[in-house]
């Protein structure tokens, strides 16, 4: 017993030396959502994030991953009563509920959710302008599928959850506006038809190549995936379609969202949807740090950055980080970036030029991707934007 | 010199050798317990050392995790409330001899059976979440029924069909969780049961709620049927031999039935725990990530409970611990959670090894028996 009280007392005095080492140079705290780390995806970005905080503002970071959704809660608790986090940033929209009760149970605490919200002084919640990248690369979708002969593109997601349906909305935009611009410079009336499924899962690669290759059986010529985990299957779905074909470049293309995915099936991507998870969470410290954090829904948009169409640096950036997460050996970048950039050149140059375009206006607000965030006014923006 | 007659002092030496022999097994069990237990930390201590993490702090982290105050223990205890459940399923069908590991699917339909109770059927609360823990029961009963009765009239081996039904509950889930129960305002789960059928936390703070009471119950329940009842009795027996069973003049089909309803039954419970006995979210999620993988880790904790309704409470603690502590191994060691499992792999291994041996064995001779039966039966008739 007494040996007992002397090891908690020592440990005590352990922790209580950590945290005040801690706060002095700063500390995040990042929880992953389920699919968790390595999914070279959403969480892999946040926590590009953070090591970012780590470099470059010297602070402390601390990862924990969530086994299942009945973590979330004890997690996010064991690191609040740590009491040794500036800020604790919760990745994805499943931790909503949990950091709901965790802020109000821990009212000192900050919160940073990632891609939900929380009504809580203390929780500054993050989310990004999804509609808006989407709608670029619907643009490079539709043109692609155009200038190849094609009429129909895919779109694999996950659960259909809110967000989801704002991706998908954004992307049926950005395709309708592309196809309208495009009978506008050649005086023609094409339609271009998108196909989508949910596929209910954000980790299950086989349903979504499963999915993918119903598209591609239906005449898809790119595929967009917004599924997490599920999207490899995606890519994997594509490659091996074009592959049959005796291809070594698209199309048919596949999307990448979340990170600069281009570089997973190289020659068969045609661009990613970046979103700049990375972006949030270091925003989410360096607000802890200086002082100006705000409990509150903050959007960062594709003008702020929040969003973006890949790019080749982009893609090596990210590159390196699977190398670190041991995903990517570096010998294989150079036969990888070869692949990147065959499938950029392969892409025809007016689904670019569209891409760009499009990406302008809405930066100078002249074009307005609409925004669906719940399931009847998805469905009002499907039928209105597939109506030719 | 002692008085009494030889009889006498021989029968109770023979109870005294008898009562020396069961405490040197009780001991040999324990002591197997231990040496399991090193044998699987040293390995995972290996594995993380090899991997160039802290093994000892990650092993602190994982005391602390799980018993280091009260939150720790009673999200341990959290934790084991399914598993002592689905280890019921496992283990009481062993010990009737049958391979089910159908907790899975049973316990993923009486979760959908407390939703639709739970968040439809509006009563005072006892009342609430007393209809719906029977309702998920019932659920889990029915889902077990159509593997006994395969087994029990067709021969079907119940591993096939259980793990069969595992996947049509799973895929039915999907099916309900987004097509008929879902919520409107959030896609990504199903609708939350009513205030009244929820249960609260015990200790604010802390996940544990009056769930874990049921589980032990039903636990308890289980030990008394299983040892002090003629059902059980007739269970048990067969299990051990079935042919005895017959010539006894039981019935195998009543047998295989109880036995899969009553799994069922612990399978349902199981489900509706982790719906309306676990904060914040009182719904099943859309990729059913509130239940997964329970039914399978119940298999073992079984095996490490010795498939005893009382070794299973222990177990499912110890693996509920397992859980809990591995939070802490993440926060306090960096030990990223794919290694954390790792670690809980070779010590779940290490500790189940000896019963999978022992099962192994069993169902092993009992088919070796049943050809040789069959053969001599078979040369019999050419005989003649």
């Amino acid at each position: 017993m007494r040996k007992a009280s002397i090891l908690l007392a020592a440990l005590l005095v352990s922790l209580l030396a950590v945290s005040v080492g801690a706060l002095a140079q700063g500390s995040l705290a990042i929880v992953y959502d389920v699919g968790g780390r390595g999914d070279l995806s959403f969480n892999d970005m946040a926590a590009l994030g953070g090591e970012r905080a780590v470099r470059e503002l010297g602070v402390r970071l601390t990862e924990v991953e969530s086994a299942s959704t009945a973590d979330f809660l004890p997690n996010l608790r064991a690191l609040a009563r740590s009491r040794q986090h500036d800020v604790i940033v919760g990745v994805g929209f499943l931790i909503q509920d949990a950091m709901a009760q965790v802020a109000e149970e821990f009212p000192n605490q900050k919160f940073a959710l990632i891609d939900g919200f929380v009504d809580a002084p203390n929780v500054m919640s993050i989310s990004f302008a999804d509609h808006e990248g989407s709608a670029l690369v619907g643009a490079l979708a539709a043109i692609t599928a155009l200038e190849n002969g094609g009429d129909t593109v895919g779109i694999v997601l996950g659960i259909e959850i809110p967000i989801l349906l704002r991706f998908e909305v954004g992307y049926r935009a950005g395709v309708r506006w592309a196809v309208d611009r495009y009978n506008e410079i050649h005086g023609t009336n094409k339609q271009v038809r998108v196909l989508y499924t949910y596929t209910g899962a954000f980790d299950d690669p086989a349903r979504g190549k499963t999915a993918a290759e119903a598209m591609l059986g239906q005449g898809a010529t790119v595929v967009y995936q917004v599924a997490g985990g599920t999207g490899l299957g995606v890519f994997e779905a594509v490659e091996s379609a074009a592959r049959g074909q005796g291809k070594v470049v698209g199309p048919p293309f596949a999307i990448g969202v979340d990170s600069a995915q281009d570089y997973i099936s190289p020659g068969f991507i045609a661009v990613s949807m970046v979103k700049r998870v990375d972006n949030g969470v270091f925003e989410a410290i360096k607000r802890a740090l200086d002082g100006t954090f705000q409990g509150g829904a903050v959007t960062l948009k594709l003008a702020e950055g929040g969003v973006a169409a890949s790019s080749v640096e982009m893609v090596e950036l990210f590159f390196d980080e699977a190398v670190a997460a041991g995903a990517k050996t570096p010998e294989e970048k150079a036969v990888a970036m070869a692949g990147v950039r065959a499938a950029r050149e392969a892409v025809p140059q007016l689904a670019w030029d569209l891409l760009n375009e499009l990406d302008s206006l809405i930066r100078s607000g002249e074009y307005v991707v609409p925004e669906a965030l719940d399931r009847d006014t998805a469905e009002y923006w499907r039928s209105v934007l597939s109506t030719y | 010199m002692d008085p009494r007659p030889v009889e006498q002092r021989e029968l109770e030496a023979l109870s005294r050798r008898e009562r020396q022999r069961q405490l040197r097994g009780t001991f040999a069990g324990l002591a197997e317990i231990v040496v399991a237990l090193v044998i699987g930390l040293f390995v995972g201590a290996l594995v993380m050392d090899g991997a160039g993490y802290d093994w000892k702090l990650a092993y602190e982290g994982l005391l602390i995790g799980a018993f280091g105050d009260q939150w720790a223990i009673a999200d341990t205890l959290a934790s084991a409330t399914p598993l002592i459940l689905t280890g019921l399923v496992f283990g009481l069908s062993a010990r009737a001899g049958y391979f089910n590991i159908g907790a899975q699917g049973q316990m993923i339909v009486g979760a959908l059976a407390a939703v639709a109770v739970g968040a439809h059927v509006s009563a005072p609360p006892v009342m609430a979440v007393t209809l719906t823990f029977l309702a998920a029961a019932l659920a889990g009963a029915l889902w077990a029924l159509p593997a006994a009765l395969l087994k029990a009239t067709r021969g079907v081996h119940e591993v096939i069909s259980t793990i069969m039904f595992n996947w049509i509950a799973h895929y039915t889930a999907l099916y309900m969780v987004f097509n008929v129960l879902n919520d409107p305002r959030s896609a990504e789960r199903t609708v939350r049961v009513l205030p009244e059928a929820r249960l609260g936390a015990i200790i604010p703070g802390a996940d544990m709620t009056a769930a874990i009471f049921v589980a032990v119950g039903v636990a308890l329940f289980m030990y008394w049927l299983l040892w002090h009842s003629p059902w059980g009795y007739e269970m048990r027996i067969a299990g051990l031999n079935p042919s005895a069973l017959r010539y006894a003049g039981a019935s195998p089909l009543w047998s295989v039935n109880l036995t899969f309803i009553l799994a069922g039954i612990a399978a349902g419970i199981a489900g509706a725990t982790q719906i309306i006995g676990r904060p914040p979210t009182y719904a099943l999620y859309g990729d059913l990530s509130n239940v997964r993988n329970l039914g399978f880790d119940g298999i073992a904790v079984a095996l490490i409970g010795r498939n005893h309704p009382l070794g299973i409470i222990l177990a499912a603690i110890f693996i509920g611990a397992m859980g809990a502590g591995s939070r802490m191994m993440q926060i306090m060691a960096g030990v990223p959670l794919d290694m954390v499992r790792i670690v809980h792999g070779t010590v779940i291994i290490a500790l189940a090894a000896p019963e999978v041996w022992s099962l192994l064995g069993k169902f092993l001779s009992r088919g070796r028996a049943r050809r040789e039966a069959a053969s001599t039966a078979h040369s019999k008739t050419v005989q003649r």
